[in-house]
């Protein structure tokens, strides 16, 4: 049987192993100890799964983990050492815009990297670029007033 | 049961080798959206995933004289990023728009929406009504089909085992430029399309000089409603009760079924209220 190897970067660490041709990226990092990847549906839906790659949002169980070769990976937890990853983390706790946390490490990556892209937009936009990521306890209110108070910060500092 | 095996060619003509080598064995993966979850369910096993995320060629959008090139490794999101496409098949643009969601349209491919031929395809029907052309290539021959004539029933195609979709054309025509997509799904993102219709239209001194209709969810296979479409040309686009008229061909032509997201009969009913609303914005 051929040997498969991924070698990639996830929040600015070289990791490399051997993987499953079929091996999805989201089954690759929850087992590099990347568990703040969640795995909800596995078919592409809910979004817990959400990574940044290279500037854009992917959701990683619609990935083959061989796709990601050489990429640079974000996830949530690597976001911590980015400020506007900090400052999400705060808002979401600010805003009690988490019950069962399940959806928050993908909806902060979605967040993080649209607001990288457009950093002042209104509640509308905000519901328009989350709509690939599912909250089944909190409604969503709580999440867009979370990302809508860090926007408002950011238009503040502009 | 025999593992699965991964190769990443760097060109088309690589590819085209190793679907000539590999047949039924090969598959093709690029978005993935649609693969991952099949490898998952156990519906694809024991594949050569072949892998054409990296062939450059395959990718893009490219306006030429008279048409538009879309390469089948476009994603949906650089649909929605195209001034092309916005300008030459605005409803295709709108139709991207409303493709998946944000995160999914970064991976989701025009090709690969096509090839799976779901009878909801998004893509498929807005390029039906642009009566796009696909460039179909194997190691041995190419040809051009229209996209009407690509599909043959639920995730199924003219597609031989040893080719693939190496381009998508339509034409920069006035037709092409008017045009309205309308999705009707359970919900605004993530939604399979309960019915969804395009609609392009060219009216020349009030008559319907062309116009080209399409439909998905409602039939077999994504469907052009050339009985509609030949009943409307040359009428004035104003005349009493064509509407009307048209309502009850589109729901004579269509051929739905029942499934978890809508009855057969609400299919039928939906169909007549789409087409009057995408008609009523092109008029």
């Amino acid at each position: 049987m051929e040997d498969y190897i991924v070698e990639l970067t996830v929040n600015g660490e070289r990791i490399s192993s051997p993987v499953k041709p079929e091996e999805s990226l989201l089954k690759f990092l929850r087992r590099n100890g990347f568990t703040e990847v969640k795995c909800g549906c596995e078919k592409g839906e809910c979004g817990t799964c959400t990574v940044i790659i290279n500037k854009k949002t992917v959701k990683s169980c619609i990935m083959l983990a061989l796709q990601a070769r050489g990429k640079e990976i974000w996830t949530a937890k690597g976001l911590e050492k980015q400020e506007l990853g900090r400052k999400l983390q705060e808002s979401f706790v600010n805003t009690g815009a988490i019950q069962c946390g399940f959806c928050t490490p993908g909806i902060i990556v979605t967040a993080k990297n649209y607001l990288d892209q457009n950093p002042i937009p209104d509640k509308g936009e905000i519901k328009k670029a989350i709509s690939g990521n599912l909250c089944r306890c909190t409604g969503y209110k709580k999440i867009v007033d979370a990302i809508y108070a860090v926007a408002v910060e950011n238009q503040k500092s502009i | 049961m025999v593992p699965f095996k991964y190769i990443s060619p760097k060109t088309k003509n690589e590819v085209l080798e190793i679907l000539k080598e590999e047949k039924v064995k090969a598959c093709i993966v690029a978005g993935c959206t649609n693969v991952l979850p099949n490898i998952r369910d156990k519906k694809i096993v024991s594949k050569v995933l072949v892998d054409i995320s990296d062939i450059e060629e395959l990718r893009g959008i490219s306006k030429e004289k008279d048409k538009v090139c879309i390469g089948p490794l476009t994603t949906i999101a650089e649909l929605t990023n195209s001034e092309a496409i916005s300008k030459e098949g605005e409803v295709l643009y709108q139709a991207a728009e409303q493709f998946a969601d944000p995160i999914v349209r970064n991976n989701a491919t025009v090709g690969g929406n096509l090839v799976t031929a779901s009878p909801a395809a998004d893509m498929a029907v807005p390029l039906l009504t642009l009566d796009a052309i696909l460039k179909i290539e194997s190691i041995e021959r190419k040809r051009g089909v229209r996209l009407k004539d690509f599909f043959i029933g639920p995730e199924k195609t003219i597609l031989r085992e040893d080719e693939m979709i190496t381009g998508i054309e339509f034409e920069s025509s006035n037709i092409n430029k008017n045009g309205c997509f309308i999705k009707l799904g359970l919900r605004k993102a993530m939604a399979i399309a309960v019915a969804s219709i395009a609609v392009n239209l060219e009216v020349r001194e009030n008559k319907i000089a062309q116009v080209r209709i399409a439909m998905g969810s409602v039939a077999p296979t994504p469907i052009r409603l050339t009985v509609v479409e030949g009943f409307l040309k040359n009428k004035e686009v104003n005349s009493n009760g064509l509407i009307e008229e048209a309502i009850n061909k589109v729901r004579e032509e269509v051929d739905p079924i029942s499934d978890i997201r809508a009855s057969a009969e609400y299919r039928r009913y939906v169909s007549g209220i789409l087409f009057k609303r995408a008609f009523n914005k092109l008029t």
